[in-house]
């Protein structure tokens, strides 16, 4: 049990959807993506998506690239990505946390995923590992650390019900055939999918990428139990960081989380 | 070493190789195994196969004794596998003109690729072409420059090339374009991997379909000097000419293989696309293999005088046999490849690629350890009309 099941359990309990927000860790700065943290959770997000950069992320749209770009270009590591969280835990020990990244960086800083330390994180994604596999497979060894497995309309029932097997925490439901930021969301489909996955998994199904709008995030919501904002926020995160209005940001997500609740 | 047939069902050889993939393609690599597993054994398919590299590519190419080479290094005879001849200049061929008929095979419309020399989009427009099917090439925008004789040909062979900006604009950034194209496009397109790399099953099948090479010069072998060849060298990017002219040797263990890399400029130290010499164990484009990358485990630029070979991974079965210590690995550089590509083109009247400069230039260390009783194979990966524009450049001379 870690912050994610007590958050899970708690939308749950209160029959409400949740929000799962995602940033790059150091895009456009480390400092800034702690703010950033802190703001998104006092707008209504219950969980945080934490990026961690990656040289070639093959599963990213151009938004999602050029940020990953921008962070590591800032010379933003594993390293520092994790002093950032134990910064945000000084404050907030309460949301969880789950890491999204690649197998690469993943295995080479297993040491960071291990032990005590990693108690400041509840979960990983990592986008190119195989959903009946997890993380002990890239020889992290936690058992505490939830491995949220992504299921896409192209999973077919026998891969889903051995990919459900194996999940935890919640089910991550890839909205499209495509990289990250793509356009043209069928919610037909998607509600098909969702409805039809939850026969296969007692686990919460979260919806995620390409949803921008809060009709897109109401949408979604009808059939999932919460969804996942991705590009668009870190498109929001890059225009508002010249001027820092990241009040714009905020209020955005504000009126998704209130939409969706 | 067992008789144990590699990759095993999950697409490992030993520790490397796997899926690590988008769940979006996993999909695409099930009904690819599958069906590939069907055709594999399908008569009907192997006599198409056969006719189209004979009657289209050209095969067998021949196995040609080097008089000039031989004399210049004193030692064993030097023989020269000519893959250079096949129809498109390389061995790039003897793999798209299998995957294609996969393509035709499971309905797909739409053909993608990646290339670097350019030599893989060349051979994959040409299949296309045939087949009348779209096709479209990433080439990252460096090598879009340095291969412009490539980048005309392809579209001469009616395919689309797509420059990549991002990243290190070479080869493994089109690679990145290529997956992100397929994960968009995963059912209507089939994507023709130009080396042993990628997610299983790729490396098993562009291992398969290049092995038509190792399996003529056992032939051939046998028919010029009567017995198995004394080693074998082949120059290592992705690996797709090695380990085709290798794999139909690796049980004759008599037989001593050596793997070519780039060792990129002499005198900066991190200028290099030395994999498997250099590297350390990774993931990449959907394989667990050996890969240049920092401690941070973020891949690093390379360099290599051959666009070919300019590349930070490698096939996860060349990690393989390198760990078991099958294969021998070492680099040379890019002044040593140089000197090679003259040296060929002057005493054996054949201007080889520079990706295949590399497999001479360790003529000179390797010959050294074989006596005059005994034969070595050098697989001529492919000819270097495309290089001579970049050659010509670096030596200062205008071709205008
Ligand atoms: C002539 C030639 N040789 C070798 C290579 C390197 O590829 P591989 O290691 O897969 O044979 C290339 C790649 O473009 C090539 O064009």
């Amino acid at each position: 049990m870690n912050r994610l099941d007590d958050r899970l359990n708690h939308l749950k309990a209160e029959n409400s959807k949740g929000l799962v927000a995602y940033l790059v860790a150091g895009d456009p700065s480390i400092q800034t993506t702690l703010e950033l943290m802190h703001g998104f959770v006092q707008s209504g997000v219950d969980i945080i998506e934490l990026g961690i950069p990656f040289s070639d992320p093959i599963a990213e749209g151009i938004t999602i690239q050029n940020a990953h770009d921008r962070a590591l270009k800032n010379g933003t590591t594993f390293s520092l990505a994790f002093k950032l969280l134990q910064d945000f835990r000084k404050d907030d020990n309460q949301t969880p946390i789950i890491l999204m990244g690649y197998s690469n960086t993943f295995m080479a800083n297993r040491k960071f995923l291990e032990g005590k330390n990693a108690k400041i994180i509840d979960g990983l994604i990592i986008v190119d590992l195989p959903g009946e596999i997890s993380h002990k497979n890239l020889g992290i060894n936690n058992d505490s650390l939830h491995s949220i497995t992504l299921i896409a309309p192209t999973t077919n029932n026998k891969r889903k019900r051995a990919i459900c097997k194996n999940a935890s925490g919640f089910i991550y439901y890839v909205n499209f055939r495509g990289v990250t930021g793509s356009s043209s969301l069928d919610f037909e489909e998607i509600t098909r999918n969702i409805i039809e996955l939850k026969s296969t998994s007692n686990l919460p199904i979260f919806s995620g990428f390409g949803i921008k709008t809060k009709e897109d995030a109401l949408l979604a919501a009808a059939s999932a139990d919460g969804v996942v904002i991705g590009s668009y926020l870190v498109n929001l995160i890059h225009q508002c960081s010249p001027k820092k209005n990241y009040k714009k940001i905020y209020n955005y997500l504000n009126s998704v989380a209130k939409a969706i609740k | 070493m067992s008789k144990i047939e590699l990759p095993n069902k999950d697409g490992f050889f030993g520790n490397y190789g796997g899926k690590f993939v988008p769940e979006t393609l996993m999909k695409a690599l099930t009904e690819l195994e599958s069906e590939y597993n069907k055709l594999k054994t399908s008569t009907a398919f192997q006599k198409q196969i056969d006719k189209d590299y004979a009657e289209f590519v050209g095969r067998p190419s021949p196995l040609y004794f080097a008089e000039r080479l031989t004399k210049k290094y004193k030692g064993p005879k030097i023989w020269l596998k000519r893959e250079d001849l096949n129809h498109t200049g390389a061995h790039k061929i003897n793999n798209t003109i299998g995957q294609i008929i996969l393509a035709k095979k499971m309905g797909k419309k739409r053909i993608i690729a990646e290339t670097g020399a350019g030599q893989h989009g060349v051979a994959t427009a040409t299949v296309a072409a045939r087949l009348g099917l779209e096709c479209h090439i990433y080439m990252g925008a460096e090598d879009v420059d340095r291969q412009s004789l490539n980048v005309y040909r392809i579209k001469l062979l009616g395919a689309s090339v797509h420059p990549v900006h991002s990243g290190t604009a070479t080869l493994k950034d089109a690679l990145n374009e290529a997956i992100r194209d397929w994960v968009t496009n995963v059912e209507d397109t089939y994507y023709i991997i130009g080396s042993v790399t990628g997610p299983h099953p790729y490396p098993m099948i562009v291992r398969d379909f290049n092995s038509i090479v190792g399996r003529e010069l056992k032939i051939q072998a046998k028919h010029h000097f009567g017995k198995l060849p004394n080693a074998i060298i082949a120059c290592v990017g992705g690996g797709s000419n090695a380990m085709g002219i290798f794999y139909p040797f690796i049980q004759n263990k008599q037989v001593n293989l050596y793997g070519i890399e780039a060792d990129g400029r002499k005198l900066e130290k991190n200028k290099h696309s030395a994999t498997l010499t250099k590297g350390s164990p990774g993931i990449l484009h959907g394989a667990l293999s050996y890969l240049i990358q920092d401690k941070k485990g973020q891949v690093l630029p390379t360099h290599s005088i051959s666009a070919g070979l300019d590349y930070p991974g490698v096939g996860p079965e060349h990690s393989y046999l390198k760990d078991i210590g099958r294969v021998n690995y070492f680099p040379v550089n890019d002044e040593a490849v140089l000197k090679a590509f003259h040296e060929v083109s002057e005493l054996e009247g054949i201007i080889p690629a520079l990706e295949t400069a590399h497999a001479f230039a360790a003529l000179e260390k390797i010959s050294k350890s074989y006596s005059v009783k005994d034969n070595i194979v050098v697989n001529v990966s492919g000819r270097g009309d495309k290089d001579i524009s970049t050659v010509a450049k670096l030596e200062g001379i205008s071709l205008e």
